[in-house]
């Protein structure tokens, strides 16, 4: 097991978490299965006390979580440097056979944790606490995920044996058939970008005309392509290398840690863009929804200059693409 | 406004073997303008009844209902709301931040609306001049006679003009001229046809020509 200090920080906000969200979990049972915002009984009333403690423990619990990855994935680049082989968080992800599968299962949550605080805020803005059973009844769901995840976490951490050598991101990320990532590899990199920039021009388009299930929808297939077309296309542009596809090299102070910039911006737009359809579902206010487009389309639009202005400075120094 | 009080209960629970029930099952209505005394030893529940109509603390069981809104039952930055909107309090012991002054105490319910500063300067002007404390409008309040600090906090309850007074044994530190002289204040208010609600023990209240109703509270219970 390797216990630098990140490492460790991370086992013990999680065990920290874990008793916390676990009072809050029982605090949830009794408050969704005997919630009745009409009583006026000396249950209710203790039940209102008890789920302002809850949702505060739970809300204190997921902001951290969410911001807690950003650390996650900077101490896998971290440790990365006592695995032999390993070249950035690449490495380390692939030292155990779960590792990928744990980050694509952080970054679900990470949506679920901001849809769940989202939710919160619409409930305290309301005087009757209208959404107080559904954001209890989604924190149900979402605390078995939040268990996987820290048991994942930790298991992933103890599981690391330093002694055995990891791949390094060129070969994992390398256009060979072996790879797991080669059949994206094999897609024309022109249709891809066709289908990035067109997924692009129908989010502003359906952000012109107001249609909310459009947009959602779009927003999705943006962040897969943009996730892929980052990969395979603009990821190179950014290391200047044709056979690099590594998704973890751009984190590190190399590449001016663009990465983190880079993902945060993709993340926090998408977010946004799926947090219309909260805000249509729940309050059918237009002023949340106007709000939540205009974030969406800013942090998208940021996203794709950004990764757009590597391969155009690449084509303007050079005069030719990779 | 209309204050309706529906089977209020309040236990305060120091902890699981000593419980101290403050009210009792109570059913009240005060009407819109009503000026309400209610009497009561020490430990009689009078100061319950009053933060639980302003919604400073919640009921056991039972509700407190506003101009048809369910105060009780309110989130505590709803209820916050709500007492700045519609609260004026005068306290006992006056609560006043001793190291401001006449004007910044008066200012402070205020602050949370963010009026600009002519207005605030309006309001202030104004009740100022109702209290009789504008000549010590600069002063520092630890400075002043209790007579006059309780004008100050009688000057704050009124700066927002809210539509029910609250006033918890508001003659308990002064002396007996200094009681008149509120009444005399509280005359004035009524006139303005607000709520008004007094818990005190001090007979001086109890045989006032404007005083609507007088109720009696013993042990958490309505005996008159």
């Amino acid at each position: 097991m390797i216990l630098s200090p990140e490492v460790l920080t991370i086992i013990i906000l999680n065990i920290i978490f874990l008793i916390f969200g676990t009072i809050a979990f029982i605090l949830s049972i009794r408050i969704f299965f005997n919630w009745n915002v009409e009583s006026t009984s000396q249950k209710q009333y203790t039940l209102e006390k008890q789920s302002f403690l809850s949702a505060t423990i739970i809300k204190y619990i997921l902001s951290i979580k969410i911001l807690l990855f950003i650390f996650f994935i900077f101490t896998l680049d971290k440790i990365s440097n006592v695995l032999t082989g390993a070249m950035c968080a690449a490495g380390v992800v692939d030292a155990t056979s779960y590792g990928i599968y744990l980050l694509l299962f952080k970054l679900i949550n990470i949506y679920l944790f901001g849809f769940w605080l989202i939710i919160h805020n619409f409930d305290i803005k309301t005087e009757t606490l209208k959404f107080t059973k559904l954001k209890f009844g989604l924190f149900l769901f979402i605390y078995f995920l939040f268990i996987s995840e820290i048991v994942l976490e930790i298991t992933m951490f103890s599981s690391i044996d330093v002694a055995k050598l990891v791949s390094c991101c060129g070969t994992l990320y390398s256009n060979t058939q072996t790879s797991y990532l080669s059949s994206i590899f094999m897609i024309n990199s022109s249709y891809l970008l066709i289908s990035f920039y067109s997924s692009l021009g129908f989010l502003i388009l359906f952000y012109l005309v107001r249609n909310d299930y459009l947009y959602i929808i779009f927003n999705l297939i943006f962040l897969i392509l943009a996730i892929i077309t980052l990969i395979t296309f603009f990821g190179t542009y950014i290391y200047e290398l044709p056979t690099h596809h590594c998704p973890f090299c751009m984190l590190q102070n190399e590449y001016s840690y663009v990465g983190y910039i880079l993902y945060l911006s993709l993340f926090v737009g998408t977010f946004y863009g799926f947090n219309i359809g909260i805000s249509n579902i729940l309050t059918q206010d237009n002023e949340n929804s106007a709000y939540y487009y205009k974030m969406s389309l800013v942090f998208i639009l940021f996203y794709t200059v950004l990764v757009s202005y590597y391969p155009i400075s690449y084509y303007l120094k050079n005069g030719v693409f990779l | 406004m209309m204050i309706e009080l529906k089977n209020l209960t309040k236990v305060f629970e120091v902890n699981k073997n000593n419980k101290t029930t403050a009210l009792k099952d109570l059913n009240l209505n005060i009407k819109e303008g009503e000026l309400l005394v209610i009497k009561g030893a020490s430990g009689s529940g009078k100061s319950t009844v009053l933060s639980l109509i302003a919604s400073l603390s919640k009921p056991t069981n039972g509700e407190v209902i506003v101009d048809k809104k369910r105060v009780s039952k309110l989130p505590d930055n709803f209820a916050s709301l709500y007492r700045r909107e519609h609260i004026g309090f005068i306290f006992q012991k006056y609560n006043l931040i001793p190291t401001l002054s006449v004007k910044e105490n008066i200012l402070l319910p205020l602050i949370p609306q963010n009026p600009n500063e002519i207005e605030a300067q309006k309001l202030l002007e104004k009740v100022m001049k109702k209290f009789k404390i504008e000549h010590k409008k600069d002063n520092i309040v630890k400075n002043l006679s209790g007579g006059e600090q309780q004008r100050v906090a009688i000057a704050r309850s009124q700066v927002n003009d809210p539509k029910i007074i609250i006033a918890d044994e508001p003659t308990a530190n002064l002396d007996k001229e200094l009681s008149l002289h509120f009444i005399e204040i509280l005359r004035e208010l009524k006139k303005t046809k607000k709520t008004i609600i007094i818990a005190t023990h001090d007979p001086l209240f109890f045989e006032l020509d404007f005083v609507d109703r007088i109720i009696e509270l013993s042990n958490g219970e309505l005996i008159r």
